[in-house]
């Protein structure tokens, strides 16, 4: 009884271990399938080290901190800081009613409208600032107001998904109390939805800020203002020392950034989400 | 139901205390609005009216015009862009793997309960982990395109790099929640470290590990759509080249494959986190 008890595991182990290293097997030649259709030279990952080595020390260092002083470049610093403000409060003030449109429990609109909302929403959240900058470029041209709106449509992507989440975990308690006392949709939703939530849109906004602010650094890259136009140019001519001290900077304002909203945040004491890390 | 008691009326100082709490907020609620708007108005004239070509734009019927040359959208387009499809896809797949094998090790060195090298260790994981979050995915493309060269690889290491950032943070986050004591049971029964980490904590870590990968391949697969453009292969050239071409209609058809491969991957995304979690 028990020697078959003990065969019986031993046998089923051994299935198991069959089965992973069939799995294994399968996993590991897909993945060389992928590299050999992506046409990835796996040599090339030898050297790797030694040519970004060789990259930094010779070309990337030292960084030139004067073209980063230059009042030109500064000025496009402003800038990017002003498109990111501007980007986030347009963002934020359209991510809210959206949000609210398109949550299934506090919504006014039939189905039909909710849907569209979320399609509004998840539709400028799939597509990257990066390419709605450009969209905007072809549109209204080179320039600021292009930056601004697809950083707008970034942030209201992003922002508002976060929104309408948070909206569909409420407490419906008071919604249905109000509903039946015979309040509006608008005074249900600025009542009984937005007490309960406004300490996590805050959070969320600030969180915004963040990402937004992330995305403005580099959505000049193609025209669309700001410092990323800088970035473009000597990258484009090969003046690594001036990208190095570029990405420097960048790291240093985003780093300046997050623990100014780190500080804010526990300030506000917060429901504080890991998922808003990304991005 | 009904009331049983009457609701006692609140005594004066109590209520005198509410009103003045009420009138704070919104004092606070005005300055805060107050200051957005004035912050708002310094960008608006600041940068927002000087850095803009208002002329360009010809009125609303120049941008109608420029936006009407986007329609209808060139489906003639659509049999050459599923294999840069599939390769925006495979970049995000392998990237994502990359990162994901390049993140344990700096999330083991960032867990605040076990810093295996010390403080030293635990410093250099949080800069790398700030560092990988604070570069743009562009910035990464453009770094080991000037390394690697043109191509797919370019794209996959941007996406590694970018991706350690948010990946071994939440696994650090999980590594100091781990119940320590199998750990310690291995190690009282003399285990090394590699076995210690591959049968104490790699198994508690895996549901939640195999979570955060799905979740970022979601979002690696919006950013690998967007490394084409810096030269990293797939839908981004696809959209390049239609860019340059000026074919207006074709930048749409392009834009559509790039929602549509999104929203699929969204929806893997979404249904096989919710059968792991």
């Amino acid at each position: 009884m028990r020697r078959t008890a003990v065969a019986a595991i031993l046998q089923r182990r051994r299935q198991r271990s069959a089965w992973r290293f069939v799995a294994l097997l399968a996993l590991a030649t897909g993945l060389w399938l992928t590299l050999q259709y992506l046409d990835v030279r796996l040599e090339r990952f030898g050297t790797l080290f030694d040519r970004l080595g060789l990259l930094f020390a010779t070309r990337y260092y030292p960084p030139d901190f004067d073209y980063i002083l230059q009042p030109r470049f500064l000025r496009s610093v402003l800038e990017t800081i002003h498109m990111a403000l501007l980007a986030t409060l347009a963002g934020l003030l359209l991510a809210v009613p959206l949000a609210w449109l398109a949550a299934f429990n506090a919504s006014p609109l039939p189905a039909a409208g909710k849907a569209a909302a979320r399609v509004v929403i998840t539709g400028a959240r799939a597509i990257h600032e990066m390419i709605w900058a450009i969209v905007f470029i072809m549109v209204l041209g080179y320039g600021v107001l292009a930056g601004v709106l697809a950083l707008t449509l970034g942030c209201l992507g992003f922002a508002g998904k976060l929104f309408a989440e948070e909206i569909e975990s409420i407490d419906e308690a008071p919604v249905e109390a109000m509903r039946a006392a015979g309040a509006g949709p608008v005074a249900v939703f600025l009542f009984g939805v937005l007490p309960q939530v406004r300490t996590a849109f805050i959070g969320i906004g600030i969180y915004t800020w963040d990402v937004v602010f992330r995305s403005a650094t580099v959505v000049g890259f193609f025209g669309a203002g700001g410092m990323g136009w800088y970035l473009r140019r000597t990258a484009d001519q090969l003046q690594s020392d001036r990208v190095a001290a570029i990405i420097l900077l960048i790291a240093a304002l985003v780093v300046v950034s997050e623990v100014i909203s780190h500080h804010a945040r526990s300030a506000l004491e917060g429901r504080t989400d890991r998922r808003l890390l990304a991005r | 139901m009904s009331v049983a008691a009457p609701v006692p009326s609140p005594n004066a100082p109590a209520l005198a205390r509410w009103q003045r709490a009420r009138r704070l907020g919104h004092i606070t609620l005005l300055v805060v609005m107050a200051l957005l708007a004035g912050l708002a108005v310094w960008a608006v004239q600041g940068s927002l009216i000087p850095g803009t070509d208002w002329r360009r734009m010809e009125g609303l019927g120049g941008i109608v015009t420029a936006f009407g040359r986007f329609l209808p959208p060139d489906l003639s387009l659509v049999p050459t862009l599923f294999a840069p499809a599939l390769q925006t896809i495979l970049i995000a797949v392998v990237g994502t793997l990359l990162g994901a094998l390049m993140s344990f090790p700096v999330a083991l060195l960032g867990a605040a309960n076990l810093r295996p090298l010390g403080m030293p260790g635990y410093l250099l994981a949080r800069g790398l982990m700030t560092m990988s979050r604070s570069i743009h995915e562009i910035v990464w493309a453009l770094i080991f395109v000037s390394a690697v060269g043109l191509g797919a690889f370019a794209g996959i290491l941007a996406l590694a790099c970018r991706s350690i950032g948010f990946v071994s943070k939440l696994l650090a986050e999980a590594i100091e929640r781990i119940d320590l004591r199998p750990v310690e049971a291995l190690r009282a029964q003399g285990a090394g470290p590699l076995d210690m980490v591959r049968h104490g904590i790699i198994p508690q870590l895996l549901p939640i590990g195999l979570g955060t990968l799905i979740f970022e391949w979601d979002i690696n697969v919006n950013r690998a759509a967007v490394l084409g453009l810096v030269g990293a292969g797939g839908l981004g050239l696809s959209f390049h080249n239609q860019l340059i071409a000026s074919n207006y209609a074709g930048v749409t058809t392009v834009l559509l494959a790039i929602l549509a491969i999104i929203l699929v991957g969204e929806a893997i995304s979404v249904r096989l986190r919710r059968r792991i979690v």
